[in-house]
């Protein structure tokens, strides 16, 4: 039995129908200890056979370390997806629920034929110099996580210097409990800055103007850096 | 398991004219889409987050009548869906202010565009009322929720507090009782305010109890929430607790159009024939009126209704 119901299938083929470039996936699994890796893998097998634009490769965390760290892959499940030049957009667990919409649209960011992104956040991420890795925590179950995992994700697909992780919580407990993640999304930048929620563009990409020029001595709410 | 299918607009929107705009994507959003579509009406729904509204944020929707039972993003899922089939147009951005223009245009500023519309539908529902206590802010996020659907599982095997004891307070209550070891509901009043089927099923489950007549005092801890200070009949008690989700009303999402339409003093705005507002060219549907019944049942109703009195001002007009 698929996973993907036949009308959510359909809807899937439609979207993918916007893809124009290639749109590379590697999917990180292993066979012991990883209870969703199977899933992870049914999934991607059957997203890869949506559409002839996407190209999904799987690797064995244990055996194919190289590659592992090649990608910077440091837990299972993981999917990096790319335009085949970077591995700087990841997702961390099963693509389900509201994560799988988070998963399609940066595959179809990654794969259409416009920026998402608005000309003033282009203009942030030009300027920056210096690198930002930016996880987000998310659970299945929350209609607000997409927003913020995708608008992390674009960043990172636009810029060099900027790298996502996209974290289903519930999977990773340990890493959930050192960022003291107790509700969602929770979005991460550099250990050094947080915000609860799913901010607008245009405000996250404010109040990091703001904090990317101070350095606070602990972890700094994002929040504190917009100004009403 | 399941998957949803819906994409995330992108920030790089122009704006520009539109006959109708419909301000948010919750149930009365969503039915004003599809209503508008079918009646080929030129329009737009800005929605800040994924379509869903509230509805979105509740595990399990009983009494949407036809469905038996169904989690509230799957139905808000299905809503967007049937409003896309018709040619319903969706945009990720957020209102921050509207005004009223020559010929009776509303300008709708949004986070990253300006709209010019000839008729608007004011669909923005209502957020989470917050208690107002010391530690509320500081523990969001950390231990202090407003939607259990989204944390619940961070809470698993853990103590939980449900402050509130309408219909949202109780239904997610059960909901929470299931991850919980222990789930304490704090209500103000002596009895429930919810309906009484569920206020029932509450009353009966194991490792839940409910304090009544009690208020929050303060909400305290150090990296995350360790204990509720409550206000009891019988004096203040501190009870130990992991999580405190609130549920206690909602305050109307209204702020971008206090200068354009009558509010009530509530926030909610003032409606005639239920979804008519002091502005002939702008009305207003669901949780963000001063509608009795706060339901999807009720906010789908006047999504159509408005989209409805939308048509036959546009006829008049001869505009369609
Ligand atoms: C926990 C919970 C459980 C519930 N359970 C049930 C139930 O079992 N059955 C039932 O019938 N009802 C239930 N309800 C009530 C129901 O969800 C609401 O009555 C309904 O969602 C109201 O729909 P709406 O479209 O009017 O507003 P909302 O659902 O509040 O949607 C408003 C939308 O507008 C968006 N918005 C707000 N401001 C802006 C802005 N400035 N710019 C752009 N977008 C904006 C918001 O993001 C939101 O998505 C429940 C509510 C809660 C909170």
């Amino acid at each position: 039995m698929p996973l993907l119901s036949e009308s959510d299938a359909n809807e899937v083929r439609k979207i993918f129908g916007v893809l124009v470039k290639d749109v590379y996936v590697k999917v990180f699994t292993q066979k012991l200890e990883c209870p969703t890796c199977r899933d992870t893998e049914a999934i991607l097998k059957e997203l890869d056979d949506l559409s002839q634009k996407l190209h999904v490769k799987f690797y064995n965390f244990q055996t194919d370390r190289e590659e592992a760290e090649k990608n910077g892959v440091e837990m299972v499940p993981a999917i990096v997806v790319s335009d085949g030049t970077h591995s700087r957009v990841k997702f961390y667990g099963t693509p389900s629920g509201y994560e799988f919409s988070s998963l399609l649209t940066v595959m179809v960011d990654m794969g259409g034929k416009d920026e998402p992104l608005s000309g003033e956040t282009l203009e942030f991420l030009d300027g920056l110099d210096e690198k930002l890795k930016i996880r987000v925590f998310v659970t299945p179950t929350c209609p607000h996580c997409p927003s913020a995992a995708v608008l992390a994700s674009r960043m990172a697909r636009y810029s060099e210097n900027v790298e996502s992780e996209v974290i289903e919580a519930n999977e990773f407990p340990e890493l959930s409990m050192k960022y003291g993640v107790q509700g969602v999304p929770r979005t991460v930048i550099n250990d050094r800055f947080y915000v609860e929620g799913a901010l607008p563009e245009s405000m996250l990409v404010a109040a990091l103007r703001e904090a990317l020029k101070d350095d606070p001595p602990g972890e700094k709410n994002l929040m504190d850096y917009i100004h009403t | 398991m399941d998957f949803k299918t819906g994409i995330i607009g992108s920030g790089t929107s122009v704006g520009g004219d539109v006959d109708l705009l419909i301000a948010g994507g919750g149930p009365a959003a969503l039915a004003a889409a599809l209503y508008a579509a079918r009646y080929g009406i030129d329009h737009v729904v800005i929605e800040s987050y994924q379509p869903g509204g509230q509805a979105a944020l509740t595990a399990l929707i009983e009494n949407y009548p036809g469905i038996m039972e169904i989690a509230g993003g799957d139905l808000a899922e299905k809503m967007k869906e049937q409003a896309e089939k018709w040619g319903g147009v969706f945009r990720m951005e957020t209102v921050t202010s509207t005004t009223s223009r020559e010929e009776d245009l509303v300008e709708v500023k949004t986070d990253s565009a300006v709209y010019n519309a000839k008729y608007l539908i004011i669909a923005t529902g209502a957020a989470p009322a917050k208690l107002g206590v010391p530690g509320e802010d500081k523990f969001y996020g950390r231990g202090v929720s407003y939607c259990a659907t989204c944390d619940a599982p961070f809470f698993k095997n853990k103590r939980v507090m449900v402050v509130g004891g309408g219909d949202s307070a109780v239904k997610e209550s059960l909901h929470l009782a299931d991850f919980a070891s222990h789930l304490t509901v704090v209500h103000r009043r002596n009895k429930f305010r919810a309906e009484p089927y569920l206020g029932k099923k509450l009353l009966s489950c194991d490792n839940c109890d409910v304090m009544w007549n009690t208020t929050v005092k303060s909400i305290e801890g150090g990296d995350g929430v360790e204990a509720v200070v409550l206000n009891t009949p019988d004096g203040e008690t501190r009870v130990e607790v992991d999580g405190v989700f609130v549920y206690v009303g909602r305050r109307p999402s209204t702020e971008p159009f206090r200068e354009l339409v009558d509010l009530n003093p509530d926030g909610t705005v003032k409606t005639v024939n239920v979804v008519h507002t002091s502005r002939k060219n702008v009305l207003a549907a669901g949780d963000v009126t001063d509608n009795e019944l706060r339901q999807v049942v009720t906010a789908v109703a006047d999504g159509a209704r408005a989209a409805a009195a939308v048509f036959d001002l546009m006829q008049q007009e001869g505009d369609v």
